[in-house]
């Protein structure tokens, strides 16, 4: 061929954006700091927010929009909650990722529409350009988003108790057991827990929920890499983990994945609507509009 | 064009089996370890970052060129839906060597096909029936990926056309006889209003030192396909490469993207059915031959969706012929739709596989888990992620306000045979397709014939489900029709509002409702399982889900139905799609 160079016939082999994930921001109410979750997802890909129900909910209720804001499927399931703790935090809940999701896609948070995949997955109708997640548990609310592929976010209280003996061979592969037999009690009862989540934050982001069998694939000792169940490593690393003890006794498991179609950044939806496509369709409209 | 005759139709339907038939034969059983073009092969080849070669030369000796190149040009391109139903064989075993080594020539030649001038069309016909490839150098997107960045600007002096700038990931560089490029002209040169011209290039042609080859990139997906790049230095382009009028591209990019759209969703229908296939193996192996609990209403579920995705891909590929004017809308939403459907299945089947993404070490069922993970990697790559859905949107949004103002609820019903799988068409015409306007006639079918069913009694005991949801679907096509209707045509900014967005998604799914209603009613009266509303209703009750609908789940006698055609079709070896073809598996046993 005229002009070419040598070509390279190996191509190396394609590297993940395998960083460590995110530190969860905290967020205590709809006024931000969200330019920390733009930030956190331009820069690094995906961000991960948190935030406490009795904090969002003044905004939550004050919302005369919360039937809209809810959307039907949210507003029939909010409605068939008899709890008031639970209707706050569900409210309260859904306003945040819809806060959180504004915030990625430089869209006003009402604009964005929450919806559910068969599965149960959310997912922001029309924005595929953010993957989401959402986790509650007591007070505590988390938000996953990610622009490089699917993400899954999970949160448990550190200090529930769970009785080893009687989920061990529910909740673990057999190397994880071995690996969990031989700590200490306090520290077994802490990397339980760990692997528990991670397990459902890693099932949330295939979307799956607890559709997969949680003794079907494992993590290794620290807790960043998915094994086999007889513990060899899985070959690749499109996947990152990371668990965050936080100060007030929550935990909080990330599962993020790169798919390896890098975006360039921006997840904006003014910006999503191809010029040329956009602008050749309306002209050729309004010629035929005759305007 | 007058109408086939019936015993002339039996004929082209025939050959038409025949070839696909033969097609799959010869690529043999993909699950047997021992044959060359299976599985283990496939994988081999793909943990080495390569295409298999002996599946290009199995291609290259079917004569797959000639399948690209329209009938008028010496080559077997006369139907969009037979081509699509070619390319299942090979999709459902390795995406990348569909793409790698089959339609991305095409995705390049149809420019040419449609404006090119008669020495163009005859010198890449040549090149394409004789095994040559072709490859296509995208103008870069709204939010490109990797894929879709960079772009080659063209500049008029001195009386001829010169070539400046790279394009990163360019699929088949190392090995294109020839290259389609959507350049952007010069801002200060520009000769129409379009903003591309489209230029059609042999790398041989030009001048010494101008093309750099730039070095092969990695990718997660499709990683044997080999992508390399160009990068044009001053390069003086060899007078009468322009395709069609200066300007053109755009309009020539929204023509023939109609045919890609169809197509790449059509076939990836296939690579899907390979999982399922293995997860029904997988499930039955388990309580002594039956399926039980999570797993029923898992693999019906997503058969139901494979027929739904088949369903639209089907009218779609048959609108080009049948109703050129309103095809853009119905491939589009194609596009946009069921690669997104398709991911989640493969999501769903991964629960019964077990996890995937293991390194394959020789163990029971890692062949099987192998293609599940190397697919979940391709698809996003096929489907160009978020790029490409929001391309699709793109063309869409705009056109919303007018369909609620002018076509839904209004529009005639399009001709019956769009929605008859394997019905006699009249040749492609890509040139004679419209690119915006034109009635929605998805919408229309959806409405005409929730319509119609609403008066039957004859649909036995799923019929009043089926009712249910097609009168939920006419409900919910209202209500999109009530917001559409507030932004001006011309409106950009309100166009490019998440709220439009999500309408285009409802629309996607109004519209595949409408594909699956109007290819059921087609079969139905027929003693055959298409002809019984339980797929259509599991289906229709999936699609609901996504529209958030609030809807009784399926009867299970539905789900029970489609499990039972699912199994026959696993043991008998036979396609999870409309078509019903046969595979060359041996099936599973009684």
């Amino acid at each position: 061929m005229t002009g070419g160079t040598a070509r390279q016939a190996e191509p190396g082999t394609w590297e993940p954006a395998r960083t460590t994930v995110a530190e969860p921001i905290l967020m205590p109410g709809i006024d931000g700091p969200w330019s920390k979750v733009r930030q956190s997802v331009s820069w690094r890909g995906h961000a991960v927010v948190h935030g406490y129900w009795q904090q969002w909910l003044p905004a939550a209720l004050a919302d005369p929009e919360l039937r809209n804001l809810l959307g039907s499927r949210d507003w029939q399931r909010f409605s068939g909650l008899t709890d008031p703790e639970a209707r706050s935090r569900f409210a309260a809940s859904r306003l945040m990722v819809r806060y959180a999701a504004g915030a990625a896609l430089h869209v006003p948070p009402d604009s964005v529409e929450l919806a559910y995949k068969p599965g149960g997955r959310p997912y922001l109708r029309g924005c595929d350009q953010v993957d989401v997640s959402l986790s509650h548990t007591k007070d505590l609310m988390v938000v996953g988003l990610n622009r490089r592929g699917r993400i899954g976010v999970d949160t448990e209280v550190a200090s529930r108790r769970v009785r080893y003996a009687s989920v061990e061979r529910q909740l673990c592969t057999p190397t994880e057991r071995r690996h969990l037999t031989a700590l200490p009690e306090p520290e077994r009862e802490r990397e339980l827990l760990r692997i528990w989540t991670l397990k459902e934050a890693y099932t949330k982001a295939l979307g799956q929920g607890m559709r997969m069998g949680f003794s079907q694939f494992g993590f290794g000792p620290d807790g960043t890499t998915l094994r086999t169940p007889d513990g060899r490593e899985v070959g690749e690393g499109e996947w990152s983990f990371g668990t965050f003890w936080l100060p007030d006794s929550y935990l909080i498991s990330v599962a993020c994945q790169d798919a390896g179609l890098e975006s360039g950044g921006d997840t904006a939806v003014g910006t999503m609507l191809d010029e040329g496509f956009l602008g050749e369709v309306v002209d050729l409209l309004s010629h035929r509009d005759g305007r | 064009m007058p109408a086939p005759t019936s015993t002339g139709q039996a004929l082209v339907e025939e050959s038409v089996d025949d070839r696909v038939a033969r097609l799959e034969r010869r690529f043999g059983d993909p699950a047997d370890p021992a044959n060359p073009l299976g599985f283990r092969a496939l994988l081999a080849a793909d943990e080495r970052h390569e295409l298999l070669g002996a599946a290009g030369e199995l291609l290259d000796a079917e004569g797959f060129g000639a399948e690209l190149v329209p009938a008028a040009l010496g080559g077997r391109l006369v139907r969009a839906d037979t081509l699509a139903r070619f390319l299942r064989p090979v999709f459902r075993r390795d995406i990348a060597l569909g793409f790698g080594h089959g339609i991305t020539s095409l995705f390049a030649a149809s420019a040419v096909w449609v404006s090119g001038s008669p020495e163009q069309q005859r010198s890449m016909a040549r090149l394409l029936r004789g095994g040559g490839r072709a490859t296509i150098v995208h103008r870069s997107l709204a939010h490109g990926s990797g894929l879709l960045a960079g772009e080659v600007t063209a500049s008029h002096r001195d009386g001829g056309h010169r070539l400046t700038g790279s394009k990163d990931m360019v699929i088949n560089a190392h090995r294109a006889d020839a290259m389609v490029v959507y350049a952007r002209d010069d801002p200060a040169g520009r000769p129409g209003t379009g903003t591309h011209s489209v230029l059609v290039l042999e790398p041989g042609q030009l001048p010494p030192g101008r093309l750099l080859m730039l070095p092969r990139k990695a990718t997660n997906g499709m990683r044997g396909c080999y992508f390399g790049g160009y990068a044009f230095e001053d390069c003086r382009i060899p007078d009468g490469a322009l395709v069609g009028a200066p300007g053109d591209g755009v309009r020539l990019a929204l023509r023939t993207f109609q045919l890609n759209r169809s197509l790449i969703p059509a076939a990836v229908i296939a690579s899907v059915d390979t999982v399922l296939r293995t997860a029904v193996r997988a499930a039955l192996a388990g309580r002594g031959g039956g399926i039980g609990g999570r797993h029923r209403p898992l693999l019906a579920g997503v058969f139901a969706d494979l027929l739904a995705c088949d369903a639209m891909a089907t009218a779609a590929l048959r609108s080009l012929h049948l109703v050129p004017e309103g095809a853009h809308l119905a491939a589009a939403g194609t596009k946009y739709l069921v690669p997104d459907l398709l991911r989640d299945d493969l999501e769903e089947l991964a629960t019964v596989l077990g996890a995937t993404g293991y390194r394959r070490d020789g163990s029971p069922g890692d062949d099987e888990r192998g293609a599940l993970s190397k697919l979940l990697r391709d698809l996003p790559a096929a489907g160009l992620g978020h790029a490409g859905t929001a391309a699709c949107q793109a063309v869409v949004i705009p056109q919303l306000p007018l369909l609620a103002r002018r076509s839904w609820f209004r529009a005639a019903e399009p001709p019956d045979a769009v929605f008859r799988p394997g019905a006699p068409l009249p040749p492609l015409d890509l040139g004679g397709l419209g690119l915006a306007g034109g009635d929605d006639f998805l919408a229309a079918a959806l409405t005409a014939t929730a319509r119609r069913i609403g008066d039957r009694r004859d649909l036995g005991e799923h019929g009043f489900a089926l009712k249910t949801l097609a009168q939920a679907f006419t409900g919910e096509l209202w209500k999109l029709h009530d917001r559409c209707r507030e932004p001006a045509a011309g409106d950009r900014a309100a166009l490019s509002s998440p709220e439009m967005c999500a309408l285009a998604d409802r629309h996607a799914l109004l519209s595949a409702a409408g594909a699956v209603l109007a290819v059921w009613e087609r079969q139905s009266g027929a003693d055959t399982f298409l002809a019984d509303p339980a797929w259509a209703v599991l289906a229709l009750s999936r699609l609901g889900g996504r529209l958030g609908l609030a809807l009784p789940g399926p009867p299970e006698a539905c789900v029970d139905a489609v499990l039972r055609e699912a199994v026959g079709r696993f043991r008998a070896g036979i396609s999870y799609d409309l078509y019903a073809a046969p595979l060359a598996e041996e099936g599973g046993g009684p």
